[in-house]
């Protein structure tokens, strides 16, 4: 066991560090959502008064952001057993006595951390967007996070470990991630759509994930009344959803990796 | 059934007796419509340099993939250090080192991040570790670039860099997948003097294949591989004798009366005219030199004396040259455009 968390380790630890290293990736990471958030909330929020809603844009579009960003970051994370299979490090790892899903298991909980980082960076600004908050709300947004993340870097090492070459990245982002993106709930509220579009979503783990986040950032600025009309699902689903995904993600990306390699 | 295989196991541990450490038995792979290894038999002996020649595509890489586990054989089997290779691949993996034809470090972090990294992949533990990497840092002459980023080296930087990674958790086995492949000749001729002088410090097994033949020459035994078989294997000096003769170049004023001269007095050998030149083969050259120089009347303007060497040997075995890829021509020539145009015509004529 004591070997196997070594292990686990030494996956985890390249990959957080390729990430602490590339520092215009961490920074403009974290740059764009501030950005999306500041200049176009802002810039929305004109549109939409808050005469006509009852709450701040800015406050139901900031979950949204926080979930996208973190999502984007993980997926792109697992980018790195693309890179590897190209340049032939993956190789090494392959041919050293590790097994076969600590290798996974360490991609995954190596991108989790990175999109956990990053998750930690957007946060810190919410006192800054008119947002109530409390030290309590941060610990429970960063499990909530932490799921997400989790469950985002899975489905990219189950979409990306069949890949050869590092441009198809492009495709998995546009047929895969921006729908889901799309149908998450971040830029608008899902329950004011059209009824196709919210049977689509049911089968989003993204809009789970994004609910969830909504509901816990928001908790000390909204009333639960509030925040229902902005949400789909209630939390404690959301959470079930979230970790029953996890684990069925986990199971497969080892199954597609395994498959990958002869 | 099990009991079987367990024989089988027992007689296998009782032949090896800890002298041979890879063995090898009519091992196949076969993709979809290309077999690239069809019925490879061979065993290395601890501490020796053993070398797998052959063209491109002769089914090398291939052999070293399944060598150490990063593909599995069709049919037939293969122990690295007493561990069947698809049974029990972690034991294999732990017992030997690799240096790939393709550069595979991690450009992104520095020499010493990419061994900490290698060292913690194959559990080796700390103190072992930071007195290895010393070492072998020092013995490749890398020790003070250790904490530069991998991408600001050369090429044969890297190489030292890979071969010293290779090393760092003790193998028993080493392979080296064209460990020279795209470096320059005094390069090259380095990374040989390191890989040979680790051999005798650490009497390690050194597996290898190349396509440079010059460079087998200090392998103590050699494999020729080609279309997937081995069509030849022994020792350098052995494989050069089956060739038998030494070659005599040699130019004079009169090559016809030279030739005459030469085929009246030494019946038994063979002698050729090419171009201006003379060229005989005989048993042993050195002494036949001077013999030579007195048989003939003519003056001798120049003369050489050449030894075969593993190209020739290459040459004389499988017909052709080893860098010449004669069968990657033929089958081009099967998909050329007129066989496409017959796909739309019509078959009846």
């Amino acid at each position: 066991m004591k070997k196997r968390i070594k292990t686990l380790y030494v996956i985890w630890y390249r990959e957080v560090l390729i990430y602490l290293r590339n520092g215009v990736k961490f920074f403009t990471s974290i740059f764009l959502p501030i950005l999306i958030l500041v200049f176009f909330g802002t810039g929305l929020k004109t549109m939409l008064p808050s005469s006509v809603l009852n709450y701040d844009f800015v406050q139901f579009f900031f979950p949204g952001i926080l979930g996208l960003s973190v999502t984007i970051m993980a997926v792109s994370s697992t980018m790195s057993i693309v890179w590897d299979r190209e340049f032939g490090f993956l190789k090494e790892i392959l041919v050293s006595p590790i097994s076969r899903s600590d290798i996974i298991l360490g991609k995954i909980l190596g991108a989790t951390t990175t999109a956990l980082i990053q998750g930690f960076l957007i946060l810190l600004i919410i006192p800054y967007l008119g947002i109530d908050f409390s030290r309590w709300l941060f610990i429970k947004a960063m499990i909530v996070i932490l799921l997400v993340s989790y469950g985002m870097a899975a489905l990219g090492v189950f979409l990306v470990s069949r890949l050869k070459k590092m441009e198809s990245f492009s495709i998995i982002s546009q047929i895969i991630i921006a729908p889901m993106a799309f149908l998450s709930g971040a830029f608008f509220p899902l329950n004011n759509a059209p009824s196709w579009m919210v049977k689509m979503a049911y089968y989003n783990p993204l809009a789970y994930g994004i609910d969830a986040l909504r509901w816990v950032t928001l908790s000390e600025s909204l009333t639960k009344e509030e925040i229902s009309l902005l949400t789909t699902h209630p939390l404690f689903l959301c959470i079930i959803v979230l970790l029953a995904f996890n684990l069925v993600i986990t199971f497969l990306s080892t199954r597609v990796f395994n498959k990958s390699i002869y | 059934m099990e009991d079987l295989i367990k024989e089988a196991e027992q007689t296998r541990e009782s032949q090896n007796n800890g002298s041979e450490i890879i063995q090898v038995e009519n091992l196949r792979k076969r993709y979809r419509n290309i077999t690239a290894v069809d019925g490879v038999s061979f065993s290395v002996k601890k501490g020796e340099v053993f070398g797998l020649l052959g063209p491109n595509g002769a089914g090398k890489t291939t052999t070293i993939n399944i060598l150490c586990t990063l593909s599995l054989p069709s049919s037939g089997v293969a122990y690295v250090n007493g561990y069947d290779v698809v049974r029990q691949p972690a034991d294999v993996r732990n017992s030997i080192g690799l240096v790939f034809q393709e550069t595979i470090l991690d450009s992104h972090l520095t020499a010493e991040e990419n061994l900490y990294l290698h060292a913690m992949l194959y559990g080796v533990p700390r103190k072992e570790y930071l007195e290895r990497k010393r070492d072998l840092l020092k013995f490749c002459e890398l020790w003070h670039e250790r904490r530069s980023k991998v991408e600001t080296f050369s090429g044969g930087m890297k190489r030292r860099l890979e071969l010293v990674r290779s090393l760092i958790h003790n193998p028993q086995v080493l392979f080296l997948d064209e460990p020279t492949i795209g470096l320059d000749p005094q390069t090259r001729k380095k990374i040989w003097d390191y890989i040979f002088s680790l051999r005798k410090k650490k009497n390690i097994t050194i597996f290898l294949t190349t396509q440079y033949l010059s460079e087998a020459e200090n392998c103590d035994r050699i494999a020729i591989l080609d279309y997937g078989t081995i069509v030849a294997l022994d020792s350098p000096e052995n494989l050069k004798k089956m060739i038998g003769e030494d070659i005599i170049i040699f130019r004079t004023e009169n090559n016809q009366i030279a030739e005459q001269e030469f085929r009246a007095k030494f019946p038994m050998y063979s002698i050729k005219q090419l171009g201006k030149e003379l060229r005989i083969k005989v048993d042993d050259g050195d002494k036949f030199l001077p013999v030579l120089v007195k048989a003939i009347s003519p003056r001798i303007i120049s003369m050489e004396l050449r030894r075969p060497t593993l190209e020739d040997v290459f040459l004389e075995i499988t017909g052709r040259k080893i860098r010449e890829n004669k069968k990657s021509e033929e089958e081009e020539e099967r998909f050329n455009l007129s066989s496409l145009f017959s796909l739309f015509s019509s078959p009846k004529k």
